[in-house]
């Protein structure tokens, strides 16, 4: 039993890893404060259950579900690369809100509210993974590729020319480097991995809703990223780990269940204002945020 | 034809309660240069206490409306005052203090779940009018008389911003902070100010709302995302502006309706809060400062 608990935290950390280093691409190393992650990992998990759910093998779910949140990524980027600070948050949150009542209310597609159930276990080549085990291997395999790649690509050139455009964007377009494409690519990177995130989720948990793409789990994401530190993947890492091993005595403590998602959700607002007050670049961080 | 009535009485009357709400987001914004998202989470927990006041302990409802008032006005102070203002003492960008803000605005929305649980709450007082017709859509009262409020609040909120000392005192800290110190105005004292008469008006939308739709503890999201829309699209820098934006939003979304199903009702302030950031970003009325600046 213990075992079993000990196995799904290890899954979801795994997940949430994905979600928060893509994150991080963007807020951390764009300098692009993007609130709208959520919509990339939520298009990602409807896209590819759906298609599992119609027959579609499990790979070409996933790689479809990436593209469609790299996409997703492309068009949020079209109005807002050239916005800055707290308009461009309040862009792409709204973009999250839209792709929110989108899942609400086609319901011809997306079955709305109700979600969708059933969602199978990955399968390649007519092996399937169910065991707990199995898809916790699986999901660090996954986990473990998507970091090694964004932080392959933070250490590239254009990973630099990222940097270059969140510290000083004047000094990077006297230097013939095209800013807003630059932003939208790295919107579109981190849209693609959060896809791939989301895919993950869908297939673990076999369920998934509106809900689960909400405006909580942006909050989530956000005190994640900041108590680890911006620009920093190892930081991303850390902060996953421990906003996600934090609220967990919660459910030991015997409050009953109609306490304990809010109390979670309170102790993540408190950690990130405490955060931002006394420790701004949280723990590993190299830039802090809103300096751009 | 009475369709096209009837959606523009709805569109009128959720204006004014837009305006309300935008009047005070954009107020704050205008004097202390951020987006302060937990207006809508002030909004929303002074709705409850008014419920606590006239719903469990029985209140009568007007001394429960004027406590509400009072209590919205004092829950911005302490918000300005317990976080704002340490961080902004911190030197805070306006970027960390929208994410405080919406920090705050959880954890206010979690807060309200736990005490009073997710469900839906009524204080309906009264039995529901028949409404009077006007060219085939119907109004009740109770939304007439929310329409005068909401009109003559925003009349004396703009008489108060053009008039007395202490409006003149806030628009030249939202003109140039620095120039206003050296005249002898205390910034820290205005932003008070201004949280206290921002948050008095979303007290004020509080008692408007719960009077006329039911209350429950996620509907300061909705509230303050067309908040913010209107105030954007009518010019976040300006109130009359915010004012303006917000009726304009009441009408469209309830005019759009009549294509689209009315579950994307709250989709469509974001689509032309896109189509405006696209546009126009400072608005209708705006002042072009601040949107692509860093």
């Amino acid at each position: 039993m213990i075992e079993a608990y000990l196995i799904h935290i290890l899954i979801l950390i795994c997940i949430y890893i994905v979600l928060a280093v893509s994150l991080d691409l963007a807020v951390g190393f764009t300098g692009m404060l993007n609130m709208g992650h959520v919509a990339f990992f939520g298009i990602g998990a409807y896209t590819s259950a759906l298609l599992v759910l119609a027959g579609v093998p499990f790979w070409i779910g996933l790689i479809a579900g990436a593209i469609l949140a790299g996409i997703a990524g492309f068009i949020l980027a079209l109005p807002t690369s050239k916005l800055r600070g707290d308009y461009l948050a309040l862009a792409t949150l709204g973009f999250a809100f839209i792709i929110e009542s989108f899942m609400k209310n086609w319901v011809s597609v997306t079955r709305g509210p109700l979600g969708l159930p059933g969602i199978p276990r990955p399968s390649f080549f007519g092996f399937t993974i169910s065991s707990q085990l199995g898809y916790l291997i699986f999901a660090f395999i996954v986990m473990l590729i998507c970091v090694l790649l964004i932080v392959k690509i933070e250490k590239s050139p254009f990973g630099r020319m990222l940097e270059a455009v969140r510290d000083d964007d004047v000094a990077a377009k006297t230097l013939g480097k095209n800013v807003r494409m630059t932003r939208s690519l790295g919107l579109i990177v981190s849209a693609f991995f959060a896809g791939i995130a989301g895919c993950l989720y869908a297939h673990y948990i076999s369920f998934i809703d509106p809900t689960t793409f909400s405006l909580l789990e942006v909050i989530l994401l956000f005190s994640i990223i900041i108590v680890g530190g911006l620009g920093s993947s190892k930081g991303a890492i850390v902060g996953t780990i421990i906003l996600l091993i934090l609220p967990e005595p919660l459910r030991f403590l015997g409050f009953p269940s109609s306490i304990v998602g809010p109390a979670r959700q309170m102790l993540y607002a408190l950690i990130l204002l405490l955060i931002i007050y006394f420790k701004p670049k949280g723990l590993f961080g190299r830039v802090q945020l809103g300096e751009t | 034809m009475s369709i096209i009535v009837q959606l523009l009485i709805n569109g009128i009357m959720a204006g004014s309660i837009y305006a309300l709400i935008a009047s005070g987001f954009s107020l704050i914004y205008s004097v202390a240069k951020f987006m302060h998202f937990a207006h809508g989470s002030v909004v929303t927990v002074s709705a409850f206490f008014l419920f606590l006041l006239v719903g469990i302990l029985k209140f009568p409802f007007a001394l429960g409306a004027i406590l509400t008032v009072v209590f919205g006005a004092l829950l911005g102070l302490l918000i300005n005052l317990v976080c704002y203002k340490p961080l902004r003492n911190r030197k805070a960008t306006n970027a960390v203090l929208l994410i405080a803000s919406l920090a705050l605005f959880i954890f206010f929305q979690s807060l309200m779940i736990a005490l009073f649980g997710a469900d839906i709450k009524t204080i309906r007082r009264g039995a529901i009018s028949t409404g009077i017709n006007i060219f085939g859509g119907i109004i009740t009262e109770l939304q007439i008389i929310i329409v005068i409020v909401s009109v003559v609040l925003l009349v004396l909120l703009w008489l108060f911003m053009k008039k007395t000392k202490i409006g003149k005192a806030m628009r030249a800290v939202a003109d140039n902070k620095e120039v206003a110190q050296t005249v002898g105005i205390n910034p820290e004292k205005i932003y008070n100010i201004t949280f206290i008469v921002g948050s008095a008006i979303a007290g004020i939308a509080a008692v408007l709302i719960a009077l006329e739709q039911n209350i429950e503890p996620n509907m300061g999201f909705s509230l303050i995302i067309k908040g913010f829309t209107g105030s954007i699209i009518g010019g976040i820098s300006s109130v009359p502006g915010a004012v303006l934006g917000s009726y304009l939003l009441g009408l469209v979304e309830n005019l759009g309706i009549w294509y689209l199903p009315s579950g994307y009702k709250d989709a469509i302030a974001f689509f032309l809060l896109f189509i405006f950031l696209l546009i126009r970003p400072q608005g209708i009325l705006g002042l072009k400062k601040g949107v692509g600046a860093k």
